[in-house]
């Protein structure tokens, strides 16, 4: 996946005081995007953590049972690689993955968010020395960082939360950045300051809650992208390893029989598409709703 | 040398054990490149029964070449480098396609009564590829530069105990031991142990096979042509044989599939069957000893309690593991190797799988509530990975939790290879002693088990000293009970070889040395017309 | 005032190639493995061993053995690697080739088309048919290049259609462009990876430069219309758009790897995989390094024309 420029799109004008919560949402739902988005999303998250509960009765196997020889027709999607139901497995193998994506965004939103706030805030050398190192880790793309780090570290799932998240920081540190700048000579921010709150309470009470919109298009794009990243490491056996059932992993394991039995690969490269297409039309709704000026068209 | 047999079509009979089960689709989806092929169609016929037709071009495709592959007749290692061993070397001896030693360079190989000095008499009238003849200095050459202590090669290991390798007459060469060893026709007997001339250098490398080296670019293509001065009497029939080295199995079957390599070795075995039922393909299928073991180190907890052990073999069912890993194209193992050897036992009763067994097995050794272990597992040969997650859903049922550690090869080969507590390998056919000296005596090379037992060690060297070959495969079957009952292996099966080719390519035999595309002896392969 | 800027931009640039260098250096010392017992096999002597150590400096500390790598990469020496017991150059060389002949072919595809659809969309505003644009470009922006590549494969290669490979198998030694067949549909996959986003961004700005007063005045002078969008609009338009065409580029870099891997294309991003499984590490130090180069470059020339595109400071200039 690419550079996202809808952050720069001409459309989203610079964010002011508090929006809130709900409002955003109402306007997320008004756009047809929005709500696709919402929907599309909602059906893979549903099929992620309901799934599990589902494939034993649904199949008759757990995912890690046998049910025939390797690439067989039987049942309803066949079976993969070692003979284990295919559907068992698919609806087994969406719920690391989205964990995973969660909690890398979650790590890269709170440092990145945290290192752009401080470089804001701080100014001078700080800024310098935040937003250089941001450069360099930029300079080295997000695929050859983590096949170095996960080499170094091996494939495990805390390194491959830490990996795409630190990976996100810079990106989203120069968003925070940015929009801290935008906000912190305000003149609630001056007064804040005139009247010796604390910093930090300066930066949690009144800058956080006011950059909040960027940040949560920001959150939305990341999250797409780390879904993305992480079923690719497990395509390229990099991620999640065997025998656990991972949508990535799958299309890895059997596409050497995508021509005689193509379910094992195209169930879960369906899932995915449909996941990162819902958090993708979510994070342009909401980048949309959060520009608070008439949205074109 | 039999002629070359008329091409087989094994293909047919694989097919109808599960029927067409699906693949009716798949055979249609299969021709992935049907439309740029430049093979002939699936209707037409080809002559491939008669007299060999001499011409034409061999192409082969292969998978695991790499910038590292040679031509060095001593220093094999991947696939490719087996393929163009064989045809452009001859050791003294070689095994058939039924696993019997032949003669090769040497017509006789003969040990004393002590089994300390063997004799070699050499063929007559045997030239290289160069044109000079094959000499005795030839052979001790060869076993000086295989042997040197500073750059041990490929079967080395196995020759441990030889002292020196001297010319006793125009045509004969004793091989002197400083241990009795009656087994050394083995050892020598390795498609690694050619025969080269003296000053061999690997750059031009000159020997006495059917074909000589025309170029050769590791890690992408070698051309082979006919050697005229071979000593044969089958072949070679083909003008050229062309081996390709491609990254990978989907890449060697397409190019199969579109006919831009006429036969490629080992296909995953899960895909057997779809390409088998394709109208211009032929599957070679051969029964072999190769091996691929779950190893349990005999001297580390928890596998230090034999009853552990055993419990770990008893968990193992082991037709599943045949059809899910080979997808049936494997034969049962009995924890032993060596199943071509004509003294496996084979009357030792089939272990099968005992759930209520292994359990008792593992309360006994203090384990009754489940026992956790960790499995490392690399993609160092197809099957591999796919049996240790097959092992570690079946070990569940005796609550034993294995939890797979999948490493890269090369650390799986790396500081720590032999070392593991519980790991895999895999092996290739060979015979009961031979694998006994290079993994299970105590200073064996790879005794990944480190199994060390004062009497198996004896029985060993009882055997290698024993000529009398009934008394042998008594001492041998000893020696086998004491692994069927304690040793550190899990044997759970023998992997077939399966190879594919295009139908107009005759004289493909199926061959049970696990070399694959009937032991690489393109000699006897020859291209059929269209009739 | 452009050239100190572009300068400066040019420092920064090396400086961050440099600091990158370190970072790569770095992690491929912590790669656990021993290079020479790799290339030497398992049987080796221990004086070999040390002898080809010596040989490869790797008894020297760490920081003497960064800048004979250093000093390597700028002389073209990029060291030796342990797979292929070859040079890295002589290995990399070829696969460079075929991997820039893949980026270059996607570029070609997708750099225009993404900009012409964006000038359709972005004249069809509020229509049907942008909107059916804008809904593809975000759903295609959204996937991952894998799920992209294996659509396509079951497309044409596969399932449906069967007309083209599924993975690229050139006979062994013959350049990828032989058969030109097998370089479709991995062009194609990066082409609709990179595309949407310049048509995106195409869209936005063309839409942008429609509604600016001066566009308006030439409507309002009578100039005619194709003229209006391809004299006066597009050349405004081209700036910001250059950038993120600059953006895309660098993307590729990166992007080819997971594509490579994909259709088995024998390129730097297949080699760069199997270095990092054989733990190659000469070869995942260069690999990493050309793309990093690579990246920056790019990203440097989206920079420059930024600045000459920027019209303060052309004006400025001027």
């Amino acid at each position: 996946m690419s550079t996202h420029i809808l952050t720069s799109d001409p459309t989203g004008a610079p964010p002011r005081t508090s929006s809130k919560p709900p409002g955003v949402l109402r306007r997320v739902w008004a756009q047809s995007e929005g709500r696709v988005g919402i929907v599309l999303t909602a059906v893979v998250v549903v099929l992620a953590v309901f799934g599990p509960l589902l494939a034993a009765p649904l199949t008759g196997y757990t995912p890690y049972q046998f049910a025939d020889r390797p690439f067989a027709h039987s049942g309803v999607f066949g079976t993969d690689n070692l003979g284990r139901s295919v559907l068992a497995r698919f609806l087994d193998g969406g719920r690391l993955l989205l964990l995973y994506s969660v909690l890398a965004t979650a790590l890269g939103m709170v440092v990145g968010g945290a290192l752009g706030m401080l470089a804001a805030y701080a100014r001078g050398w700080l800024d310098s020395v935040i937003m250089r190192l941001n450069d360099i880790v930029l300079a080295i793309p997000q695929l050859v960082f983590a096949l170095l780090a996960i080499t170094v570290l091996g494939p495990k799932g805390w390194v491959l939360v830490v990996v795409i998240g630190l990976t996100h920081a810079p990106r989203i540190a120069r968003v925070a950045r940015s929009a801290t700048l935008r906000v912190i000579n305000e003149d609630y921010i001056r007064a804040a300051e005139m009247y010796s709150v604390p910093r930090w309470r300066i930066i949690g009470r009144e800058i956080l809650p006011n950059i909040a919109g960027p940040l949560s298009v920001e959150a939305g794009l990341r999250l797409t992208y780390s879904i993305g990243a992480i079923a690719s490491l497990s395509f390229l056996g990099l991620g999640m390893q065997p025998p656990t059932a991972d949508w990535g992993l799958m299309i890895n394991e059997n596409r050497i029989a995508l021509s005689v039995q193509p379910w094992g690969v195209l169930l879960s490269v369906f899932a995915i598409a449909v996941l990162t297409i819902g958090t993708n039309l979510l994070a342009d709704a909401i980048a949309r709703a959060t520009a608070q000026t008439t949205v074109e068209e | 040398m039999p002629e070359p047999e008329h091409r087989r079509r094994p293909g047919a009979h694989r097919l109808s054990r599960r029927g067409l089960l699906g693949s009716g689709a798949a055979l249609g989806s299969l021709g992935l490149l049907a439309a740029c092929s430049n093979g002939a169609g699936g209707g037409e016929h080809f002559q491939v029964e008669g007299p060999p037709r001499k011409g034409g071009i061999l192409r082969v495709g292969l998978t695991g070449g790499s910038a590292a592959d040679t031509a060095d007749a001593h220093s094999p290692v991947n696939n490719g480098d087996i393929a163009r061993t064989v045809n452009l070397y001859d050791p003294l001896l070689m095994r058939d396609d039924d696993y019997v030693l032949r003669p090769r360079l040497a017509t006789s190989f003969k040990p004393n009564a002590a089994a300390t000095v063997w004799t070699a008499t050499l063929r007559t009238g045997v030239r290289f590829s160069d044109g000079s003849p094959l000499e005795p200095e030839d052979v001790v050459y060869t076993f000086k530069r295989i042997t040197d202590k500073k750059d041990p090669k490929v079967i080395a290991s196995g020759l441990t105990m030889l002292d020196d390798v001297v010319k006793t007459g125009p045509h004969t060469v004793e091989f002197r031991l400083s241990e009795p060893n009656s087994v050394l026709d083995d050892q020598i007997g390795q498609y690694a142990g050619g025969i080269v001339p003296r000053g061999y250098d690997p750059k031009k490398p000159i020997g006495t096979g059917p074909f000589v080296l025309e170029s050769f670019a590791p890690g992408e293509s070698t051309v082979l042509k006919p050697n005229p001065h071979y000593w044969g009497k089958t072949g070679p029939f083909v003008d050229e044989v062309r081996l390709l080295s491609f990254n990978d199995d989907d890449a060697v079957i397409n190019a199969l599939l579109s006919s831009q390599v006429d036969a490629v070795s080992q296909i995953p075995l899960a895909l057997v069957e779809v390409i088998g039922s394709d109208e211009r393909m032929a599957i070679l299928n051969s029964k072999t000893g190769r091996w691929m073991p779950f190893t349990m180190r005999v001297d580390r907890p928890p596998f230090d309690d034999v009853r552990v052990r055993q419990a770990f073999r008893l968990v193992v069912d082991r037709q599943q593991m045949i059809d899910q890993v080979l997808s049936g194209f494997g034969q049962l193992g009995n924890d032993m190797y060596g199943i071509l050897d004509p003294a496996y036992p084979k009357d030792i009763p089939q272990r099968t799988q005992d759930i209520a067994k292994a359990k008792e097995l593992l309360a006994a050794a203090g384990h009754g509530n489940g026992l956790k272990v960790e499995l490392v597992t690399a993609p160092i040969q197809s099957g591999v990975v796919e049996a240790a997650q097959v092992f570690a859903q079946q070990a569940k049922a005796a609550d034993i939790d294995v939890s797979i550690r999948r490493v890269d090869s090369t650390t799986f080969f790396g500081d720590d290879y032999l070392q593991w507590d519980f790991a895999q390998d895999f092996w290739n056919s060979r015979n009961i002693l031979g694998q006994t000296v290079a993994g299970t005596v105590k200073d064996a090379p790879f005794n990944e088990t480190h199994w060390d037992n004062p009497r198996f060690e004896r029985l060993a060297a009882q055997a290698r000293g024993e000529l009398d070959e009934a008394k042998r495969a008594k001492l041998i079957r000893q020696g086998q009970e004491m692994l069927f009952d304690e040793g550190g292996y899990i044997i759970w099966g023998f992997a077939n070889q399966v190879d594919a080719y295009q139908k107009y390519v005759a004289g493909m035999k199926e061959n049970a040395t696990g070399i694959p595309l009937g032991g690489y002896n393109f000699n006897r392969v020859w291209i059929g017309e269209v009739s | 005032m452009i050239a100190k800027l572009i300068a400066k931009r040019l420092a920064v640039s090396v400086l961050i190639l440099l600091a990158v260098s370190v970072i790569v250096f770095a992690a491929t010392l912590l790669l656990p493995g021993d290079p020479a017992r790799a290339i030497l096999g398992q049987q080796a002597t221990p004086e070999r061993i040390a002898a080809l150590n010596e040989q490869m400096h790797l008894d020297q500390p760490p920081v003497v053995r960064y800048f004979l790598w250093l000093g390597g990469l700028f002389t073209g020496d990029f060291g030796l690697s342990t797979s292929a017991n070859a040079p890295v150059a002589v290995l990399l060389g070829e696969r460079l080739g075929n991997s820039l002949v893949l980026m270059a072919l996607a570029a070609l595809i997708s750099v225009p088309v993404g900009i012409a659809v964006g000038i359709f969309s972005a004249l069809h505003r509020g229509r049907r048919s942008d909107s059916a644009v804008t809904w593809v470009t975000l759903a295609l922006a959204a996937l991952p290049e894998f799920v992209i590549g294996i659509g396509l494969i079951t497309l044409f290669a596969t399932s449906v259609l069967k007309i083209l490979p599924a993975v690229t198998m050139s006979p062994p030694g013959q350049p990828v462009w032989l058969i030109p067949s097998q370089l479709v549909l991995p062009t194609l996959t990066l082409a609709l990876v990179v595309a949407p986003y310049i048509a995106r961004m195409m869209r936005a700005t063309m839409i942008e430069v429609l509604d600016s007063g001066y566009i308006e005045m030439a409507r309002l002078k009578g100039v005619p219309e194709r003229r209006v969008i391809f004299r006066h609009a597009l050349p405004h338009a081209i700036g910001p758009v250059a950038q993120v065409v600059a953006i895309q580029l660098a993307w590729l870099a990166g992007g080819v790897v997971v594509v490579e891997f994909l259709f088995r294309f024998p390129g730097m991003g297949q080699a760069l995989i199997d270095a990092v499984n054989y733990r190659d590490v000469a070869v995942v130090q260069a690999v990493s390094m050309i793309v990093a180069a690579v990246y920056i470059v790019v990203n440097l020339a989206a920079d420059i024309i930024g600045i000459m595109a920027d019209p303060k400071l052309r004006s400025a200039a001027a």
